[in-house]
C-alpha cells in the first residue's frame, strides 16, 4: 500500500474518477485542437476559444471551492465573498501597470494581493466571527458593497469602467501564449483540490465539521473555535483572492463589478448545487452551471410574435434556480447521490442481516 | 405595566441623547467655514454657521431616519420572533417605490386619474398590497419549510433579494427613475431659518411617527401584540400554550414587508426610484436593528432616528469638507460596520 512500492491499485480503484478528471484536465487543450482541427498553440481558432473557456472553468472552480471551504464545510456564511475575488483583482492590477515598477510589478501585486486578503480574512474574521453567524454574513456583506460603491466612483481607478493590465510577458500572456496560462491555471485548481482535500482529511478538517454540525459542542470539547474559523476564512479569502487574480489576467482588465453581488451569488449557487460540503460538488456546480450559463447567453426563443430573450432573463432564471435548489435540492448533486449510496448500501446490509437471521432460524 | 422605556434602559436612552447631541452639535458648528478659524479668529468663524444648513441636514436625517424606522420595524420584530433576519426587506422597499413611481407616472393611469394626489394614494395602496402579498409568500413558501434549516433560511432570503433585484431590473432596466410629477401634497413649501422646505417631507416624519406610535399601541395593548412580545421571549412557550405561533409568524412577516414597501412609496418622490435602494436600506436598516438591540421594538425606533440622522450629518460632512458625495452612499455600511465592531448587543439589547 506504500507510495514507495508504486501506485496502489486500490488507491487507483478508489480514486478512478479523480484520476480520469486529472488526465482529461492535462490533455484539454491538445484533445480540444484534435476534436476540431486547430492548432491549439495558435493566437487564434477554435481550439484557443475553447481552452478560453475552459480556463474561465477554472477559474470559477477555484472560487467555489474557496466558498464551498466556508459555507459547505465550516457552516459560515459569507455574503461578501467578492470582496477578496475583486480586491485581488485591483490590487494586483494597480501593481502590474505601476511603471515604476517595470518587470517585476507582477510578482509584486500577487504577493500583496493575496497578503491583504489573508489579512482582510483575519480582520473580518475577529471583529464578527465571535458573534452569531448572521453577524457575519451582514458584515462581509456591507463590506463588499462598501468596496464595491467606493472602487465604482474613485476616479483613480477608473470608476465604473475599471483599468486594463499592461503588458504582460509573451509567455504569460492569455491572449498571446494561451496554453501556457491554461497550464498554470490547471494547477493551481489542482493545487487547490489537493489542499482543500488534505486539510478536510486532517483533524484539523474534522474541526471545522464539529463547528459545522454544533459549534457549541465543539466548543464544549475544549476547541478554540474561533480560531478554525478563521484558519477558514483566511484560506478562503487567499483562494478566492487567487482565482480573483487569474481572472484579471485573463480579461487583462479589473473592474468594480467583479466586487459586485454576482460573485458571491454564483459561487453560492454553484456550491449548492454541485453539493455543499463535499469536495467535487462545488467543481461540478461550477462548470456545469457556468456552461450553461454561456450555452443560454445568446439563446431567443420566438413563441409566436414574442421573442423571449433568455439571455436577457438569463439572471432572474438563475435566482429562481437558487431558490428552487435550496428548498428541494438542498444537498445537490454530489450530496444527493452519495445519500442516495449510503441508503443503498444501508438497505442492502438490511436485507443481509435480515436473511442471515432467517436462515439462523430454520437452522 | 411597564413603561415603554423601563428603568434599566435609562443608561441607554442617556448614552442616546448625548450622541444625539454631539452629532447636531457637531453638525451645526461644521455648517460653518472651518478654514475662518486659523485665520481670521473664531469671531468670524461663528458669523458663517448656517441655521438654515443645519436645519436642512437636521430634517434630511429625520426624514431618512423615518424611512429606516418603516423598513427596520419589520426586520427587528421578525428577527426578534423567528430568528430570521430578512435580507430581502430592502427589496420590499425598493419595489415599493418603483410601484409608486409607475402608478404616478404612466400615461394610461394618468389619463384614467388625473388627481395627482389620488394617484400617489393609489399608488402607495398598491406597494403596500405587492408588498404584502410577496411578505407572506416568502414566509409560507419558502421560509415556513425551512425552519429546521436556518442556515438555509439565511441564504433563501439572500436569493429572494436577488430575484426581486433581477425582476426589477428586468421590468424597468438599469437606469434610476427620479420624480418628475407635481402633486398637490409634493407642492407645498414652507420656511425656516430662510430655507425652503417641502411639505411633503413633513407628511413623510408624520407618517413615520404615526407608523411608530401605532406599533408601539399594537404590541403594548392588543392581545396580538402580547403574543408576539411573547414570542420574541419564548416563542416554543407561547406555542406550548396553545397559541398558533406559525399564523402569527406569518402575519407579522407579511406586514413588515407591506410597511418597508410603503417606506418605499413614500420615498420615491423624492429619492425616486433605484435599484440601489435594495441594498442601501437593508443595510442602513440592519444597522439601526442592530444598533438598537435585537428584538427590541423601542430601541429599534430610537436606533432608526439616530442611524437616519447620523447619515444625514455624514452626508453633510462629505460633500462639505471633503468634496466627496460618495460618503453618503457609504454611510449606512460604514455605521454598520462601526456598530458590529464597536457594540454588537446593540443599546437596548440583552448581553
Amino acid at each position: 500500500m506504500q507510495l514507495s512500492k508504486g501506485v496502489s491499485w486500490r488507491a487507483v480503484r478508489q480514486n478512478w474518477l479523480l484520476i480520469a478528471a486529472l488526465i482529461l484536465l492535462l490533455i484539454f487543450p491538445f484533445l480540444v485542437g484534435a476534436l476540431t482541427n486547430t492548432d491549439p498553440t495558435a493566437r487564434r481558432g477554435l481550439a484557443v476559444y475553447w481552452q478560453g473557456i475552459a480556463i474561465e472553468l477554472l477559474i470559477y472552480g477555484i472560487l467555489t471551492m474557496s466558498y464551498n471551504l466556508l459555507f459547505g464545510f465550516t457552516g459560515v456564511i459569507s455574503f461578501g465573498h467578492a470582496l477578496f475575488f475583486g480586491l485581488a483583482g485591483y490590487l494586483m492590477g494597480g501593481f502590474q501597470r505601476a511603471p515604476e515598477l517595470a518587470g517585476s510589478g507582477l510578482a509584486i501585486g500577487i504577493v500583496v494581493a493575496l497578503s491583504v486578503c489573508a489579512a482582510l480574512g483575519l480582520l473580518i474574521g475577529t471583529a464578527t466571527l465571535r458573534l452569531k453567524g448572521v453577524y457575519f454574513a451582514i458584515f462581509t456583506l456591507a463590506i463588499a458593497e462598501m468596496a464595491y460603491i467606493f472602487l465604482s466612483r474613485y476616479e483613480p481607478t477608473g470608476s465604473e469602467d475599471g483599468f486594463t493590465l499592461g503588458a504582460l510577458p509573451e509567455w504569460f500572456d492569455p491572449t498571446r501564449n494561451r496554453i501556457v496560462f491554461y497550464y498554470i491555471v490547471a494547477a493551481i485548481f489542482i493545487f487547490t483540490f489537493i489542499l482543500i482535500r488534505r486539510l478536510m482529511e486532517s483533524p484539523t478538517g474534522a474541526v471545522l465539521l464539529a463547528i459545522r454540525e454544533n459549534e457549541n459542542r465543539a466548543r464544549t470539547i475544549g476547541f478554540n473555535t474561533l480560531t478554525y474559523k478563521l484558519l477558514a476564512i483566511v484560506l478562503a479569502g487567499v483562494l478566492a483572492g487567487m482565482a480573483g487574480i487569474l481572472f484579471t489576467l485573463l480579461n487583462k482588465k479589473v473592474g468594480p463589478e467583479m466586487l459586485g453581488t454576482a460573485y458571491t451569488v454564483n459561487p453560492l449557487l454553484m456550491t449548492i448545487i454541485g453539493g455543499a460540503g463535499t469536495l467535487l460538488g462545488p467543481v461540478i456546480g461550477a462548470v456545469g452551471l457556468r456552461l450553461l450559463e454561456l450555452q443560454l447567453r445568446n439563446v431567443q426563443i420566438a413563441l409566436g410574435d414574442a421573442v423571449l430573450d433568455i439571455g436577457r432573463a438569463l439572471p432572474i432564471i438563475l435566482g429562481a434556480l437558487f431558490i428552487l435548489v435550496v428548498l428541494v435540492f438542498p444537498y445537490g448533486i454530489v450530496g444527493t447521490f452519495t445519500r442516495w449510496r449510503l441508503n443503498r448500501r444501508a438497505r442492502s446490509a438490511e436485507r443481509a442481516a435480515k436473511q442471515a437471521e432467517a436462515l439462523k432460524s430454520v437452522s | 405595566m411597564t413603561g415603554i422605556f423601563a428603568s434599566d434602559k435609562r443608561g441607554s436612552l442617556i448614552a442616546v441623547g448625548a450622541i444625539l447631541i454631539g452629532l447636531l452639535l457637531f453638525s451645526l458648528l461644521t455648517t460653518g467655514d472651518l478654514n475662518l478659524l486659523g485665520t481670521e479668529g473664531f469671531g468670524a468663524y461663528l458669523g458663517t454657521i448656517n441655521g438654515g444648513d443645519f436645519s436642512i441636514t437636521l430634517l434630511s436625517g429625520l426624514l431618512r431616519g423615518m424611512l429606516l424606522f418603516l423598513v427596520a420595524a419589520g426586520l427587528s420584530i421578525v428577527f426578534g420572533l423567528m430568528d430570521v433576519l430578512n435580507f430581502a426587506q430592502g427589496g420590499y422597499f425598493m419595489i415599493g417605490a418603483y410601484i409608486a413611481y409607475e402608478v404616478h407616472h404612466a400615461p394610461a393611469i394618468i389619463a384614467a386619474v388625473p388627481d395627482g394626489n389620488l394617484r400617489f394614494l393609489l399608488g402607495a395602496m398598491l406597494a403596500v398590497a405587492v408588498g404584502a402579498a410577496l411578505g407572506a409568500a416568502l414566509e409560507r413558501g419558502l421560509l415556513r419549510p425551512l425552519y429546521a434549516r436556518p442556515l438555509f433560511q439565511l441564504v433563501i432570503t439572500f436569493g429572494v433579494s436577488i430575484l426581486l433585484l433581477e425582476a426589477t431590473k428586468l421590468l424597468w432596466g438599469v437606469s434610476p427613475r427620479s420624480w418628475s410629477t407635481v402633486f398637490g401634497l409634493n407642492e407645498g413649501a414652507f420656511q425656516l431659518f430662510g430655507q425652503q422646505f417641502s411639505v411633503y417631507r413633513l407628511f413623510v416624519i408624520a407618517v413615520g411617527f404615526g407608523l411608530i406610535v401605532a406599533v408601539a399601541l399594537l404590541l403594548q395593548r392588543t392581545r396580538i401584540g402580547i403574543i408576539i412580545r411573547a414570542g420574541v421571549q419564548d416563542s416554543q412557550m407561547v406555542e406550548a400554550l396553545g397559541i398558533n405561533v406559525r399564523a402569527v409568524f406569518t402575519a407579522v412577516f407579511t406586514l413588515g414587508c407591506a410597511v418597508a414597501a410603503l417606506g418605499g412609496a413614500v420615498a420615491a418622490p423624492f429619492l425616486g426610484a433605484s435599484l440601489g435602494l435594495s441594498t442601501e436600506f437593508l443595510l442602513g436598516a440592519v444597522a439601526a436593528v442592530v444598533l438598537g438591540g435585537l428584538g427590541s421594538y423601542e430601541g429599534t425606533a430610537v436606533a432608526s432616528l439616530l442611524v437616519g440622522i447620523t447619515q444625514a450629518v455624514i452626508a453633510k460632512f462629505g460633500v462639505q469638507y471633503l468634496n466627496q458625495p460618495v460618503w453618503e452612499s457609504l454611510s449606512p455600511m460604514i455605521l454598520l460596520a462601526l456598530v458590529l465592531l464597536l457594540r454588537p448587543s446593540g443599546l437596548f439589547g440583552k448581553e
